[in-house]
C-alpha cells in the first residue's frame, strides 16, 4: 500500500508508468505483490502470503529482498516500479529475489525516469531459482525525451536444476540514452533459460548489451537474443555469449541490429565456448537495413516507407 | 488501362524480357501462363516498381501517367498492388493489424472478418501472428484477404495459388471474382491451367517475350502441347510453330 505522506509522488510515477505500459491501480490491490521506489525511499509496498519483502535505504537508492516460499505459485505478476522525478542524481537499486523449490512467480517492472537530463540508475540484480521453479522476469523502461539518462542494469541468475526463467529487457518506446545492459545466467542441470534485450534508438543514444548462457549443468539450454533497432547516429555494441560445459546442453543466441540512418554505429559479436563434446551450441546475428521484401509488400499496400519501418519495427519489438 | 511499352531487363547479362509491350484494359482479369524462368515474375516486379527490378529500359504508363520514376508508393497510391509468390512474414505483427496496415485502413472488424470468410479463414485467426506460426498456405490466404481489403485498381497476384491445396480453386476463384466485381484489374502469373480458367485473356510468355495471346484455353492448350514438357525453354525460335494454334 502507498505511504500516505508519499501519496502525491505515487500519483505522479504511476502517470508515466501507466504511459510506460503499466497499470498503477495494480499497486493498490491486496492481492497482488508490488513495490515501489522513488529516488532512494520505498513509498509503498504490499505482499501477499508465501512472499516475504523486505527493503531498506541506501545512501542513494534502496535495496529489496523478494523471496517466494516452497511451493508457493504466485498467481498474479508481482509488480516493480522504480521511478525517479528529478532531472539529475543517481540512483541504486539492490534486488535479491528467491524462489524455493517448486515455486512459481512471474514479475513485471516499469522504471520510469521521465525528466532525467543527468541522471544515472544503476539496477543489480541477483535471481537464486531452487529446483523446479518458474520465474519470468519482464523489465519496461520508460525514460525522458532529453537522452539525459544513463542506465545500467545488471542480472545474475543461477538456476537450479529443472528450474525455468525468462527475462526480457525492453526499451521501445522513449530515448535510450545511455544504456548498459547485462544478463548472465548459469544453469544447472535440466535448467532451462531465455534471456532477451528488445530497444529502440535514436538520436545519439548509446546501447551495450551482453548477454551470457552459462550451460553448466546435463541438458540445460538456454536462449539469448537481442533486437536493436538503430537510427539517427546511435550506437550499439551487443555481445551475445554461451559457454556449453555439460553434456547435451545446447545453446542458441541470437542477434538482430536493423540499421536506418546515415551515421548509425552498430556491432555485434557473437561468442561460443564449448567444454564439452556432447554440448551444441549454434548461433545467428545479423546487421543491416530492414528487410527490403518486408518493406516493399507493405508499401505496395500504399503505406509510405517511414510508416512501414514504423509497423515492422513495433512488430519486432513487441 | 496499364500499358507496357518496349520493356527490356537483364540481369548479370543475361535478357530476361525482350522488349515487351503490352496492355492490360481495366476490369479485365489477365493470366500470364509460362515455364519457370521465362520472365512472369520479373513482370511482376517491373510493373511494382521493386527496388530490384529498377533498371529497365521502356515506359509503362497507367492511363496517361507514366511510372517509370515513381517507387513503390507512389504506384500503390495509384492503385496498383502486388501479392507476391511466396508472401513474406512479419514477426510480431497480428492479421488484424496486417490487414488493416497497423491501422491505416481503418477497417471495421465485419469488413476484416468478411475478407477472412472469402480465403477460407475464421475470425480466430485475427489474433495470430503472420510470422512462422502460419503455414504457407494460411500466409497466403492472409495475402489474398489483404488484396481484398485494399481494393486495387490493379493486382498482380503471382502464383495465387502456389502453397495452397489443390482443393482451394474455388477459394481462388472467389477472391478473383470479387475483384472484379470490385473493378480491379486482375493479372494472374500461373502455369496452372485451372487458374488461368478463370481470366478473360491469356498470355503465353516464353524467353522473356510473348509467344501467344487469346482465349485461356486457346493458350491453355498452345501451352499443353508445346511447353509442357519443354526442352528448349527460352528459346521459342527453335520452335517451328508460330500463332497456328492461338493468335
Amino acid at each position: 500500500m502507498i505511504e500516505s505522506n508519499y501519496q502525491r509522488e505515487f500519483e505522479k510515477i504511476a502517470e508515466y508508468y501507466e504511459k510506460s505500459g503499466g497499470d498503477a491501480s495494480r499497486f493498490l490491490r491486496r492481492d497482488i505483490v508490488s513495490i515501489i521506489v522513488s529516488g532512494d525511499k520505498v513509498i509503498g509496498r504490499n505482499t501477499v502470503e508465501g512472499v516475504e519483502l523486505k527493503a531498506k535505504g541506501l545512501e542513494n537508492g534502496v535495496e529489496i529482498w523478494l523471496e517466494v516460499k516452497d511451493g508457493i505459485q504466485v498467481e498474479n505478476p508481482i509488480h516493480l516500479c522504480t521511478g525517479y522525478l528529478k532531472p539529475e542524481g543517481t540512483q541504486l537499486v539492490l534486488i535479491h529475489t528467491k524462489l524455493g523449490k517448486a515455486a512459481k512467480a512471474n514479475f513485471l517492472s516499469h522504471c520510469v525516469f521521465p525528466n532525467g537530463k543527468e541522471f544515472t540508475h544503476r539496477m543489480i540484480s541477483d535471481i537464486e531459482l531452487s529446483e523446479s521453479a518458474k520465474m519470468s522476469y519482464e523489465d519496461v523502461h520508460f525514460h525522458s525525451k532529453d537522452g539525459g539518462v544513463t542506465v545500467e542494469a545488471i542480472y545474475n541468475a543461477h538456476l537450479g536444476e529443472k528450474s525455468v526463467f525468462r527475462n526480457t529487457f525492453h526499451l521501445t518506446k522513449t530515448r535510450v540514452g545511455k544504456l548498459k545492459v547485462e544478463m548472465k545466467v548459469n544453469l544447472d542441470k535440466e535448467a532451462v533459460a531465455e534471456i532477451e534485450s528488445k530497444v529502440y534508438e535514436k538520436q545519439d543514444d548509446y546501447v551495450e548489451i551482453i548477454e551470457e548462457l552459462n550451460l553448466n549443468g546435463e541438458r540445460s539450454s538456454g536462449i539469448a537474443k537481442s533486437v536493436v533497432f538503430a537510427t539517427d547516429s546511435s550506437k550499439a555494441r551487443i555481445i551475445n555469449r554461451a559457454y556449453g560445459n555439460a553434456p547435451y546442453a545446447r545453446g542458441h543466441i541470437e542477434c538482430k541490429e536493423i540499421v536506418k540512418g546515415g551515421n548509425v554505429n552498430v556491432g555485434t559479436i557473437p561468442e561460443l565456448y564449448v567444454k564439452d563434446e556432447k554440448a551444441e551450441l549454434t548461433h545467428e546475428a545479423s546487421i543491416g537495413r530492414m528487410n527490403v521484401k518486408q518493406l516493399e509488400t507493405l508499401m505496395a499496400k500504399g503505406l509510405t516507407e517511414n510508416e512501414a519501418i514504423e509497423l515492422i519495427v513495433k512488430g519486432m519489438l513487441k | 488501362m496499364l500499358a507496357l511499352k518496349r520493356i527490356r531487363y537483364e540481369k548479370s547479362e543475361r535478357v530476361i524480357l525482350r522488349n515487351m509491350t503490352i496492355e492490360f484494359e481495366d476490369g479485365k482479369i489477365y493470366a500470364m501462363l509460362g515455364n519457370n524462368g521465362v520472365g512472369k515474375s520479373t513482370l511482376a516486379g517491373i510493373i511494382m516498381g521493386l527496388e530490384n527490378y529498377r533498371e529497365h529500359t521502356g515506359e509503362l504508363y497507367l492511363d496517361d501517367i507514366s511510372l517509370k520514376d515513381l517507387g513503390v508508393f507512389e504506384r500503390a497510391k495509384l492503385g496498383i498492388t502486388l501479392a507476391l509468390q511466396e508472401p513474406v512474414r512479419f514477426e510480431g505483427i497480428t492479421i488484424d493489424e496486417y490487414l488493416n496496415l497497423g491501422g491505416k485502413l481503418r477497417l471495421s472488424q465485419d469488413e476484416i472478418a468478411e475478407a477472412l470468410k472469402l480465403v477460407g479463414l475464421s475470425k480466430e485467426y485475427l489474433g495470430r501472428y503472420v510470422d512462422s506460426t502460419l503455414s504457407g498456405g494460411e500466409r497466403k490466404r492472409v495475402e489474398l484477404a489483404s488484396i481484398v481489403l485494399i481494393k486495387p485498381k490493379i493486382v498482380i497476384l503471382d502464383e495465387p495459388d502456389s502453397g495452397i491445396d489443390i482443393m482451394s480453386n474455388e477459394m481462388i476463384k472467389a477472391v478473383v471474382g470479387k475483384l472484379k466485381k470490385a473493378g480491379s484489374t486482375v493479372i494472374m502469373i500461373t502455369h496452372r491451367e485451372e487458374i488461368a480458367m478463370m481470366a478473360d485473356e491469356a498470355y503465353l510468355m516464353c524467353g522473356g517475350r510473348l509467344l501467344a495471346s487469346g482465349t485461356p484455353q486457346e493458350i491453355v492448350a498452345f501451352y499443353k502441347k508445346l511447353c509442357d514438357s519443354c526442352d528448349h525453354i527460352n528459346k521459342p525460335e527453335s520452335e517451328k510453330i508460330r500463332g497456328g494454334e492461338a493468335k
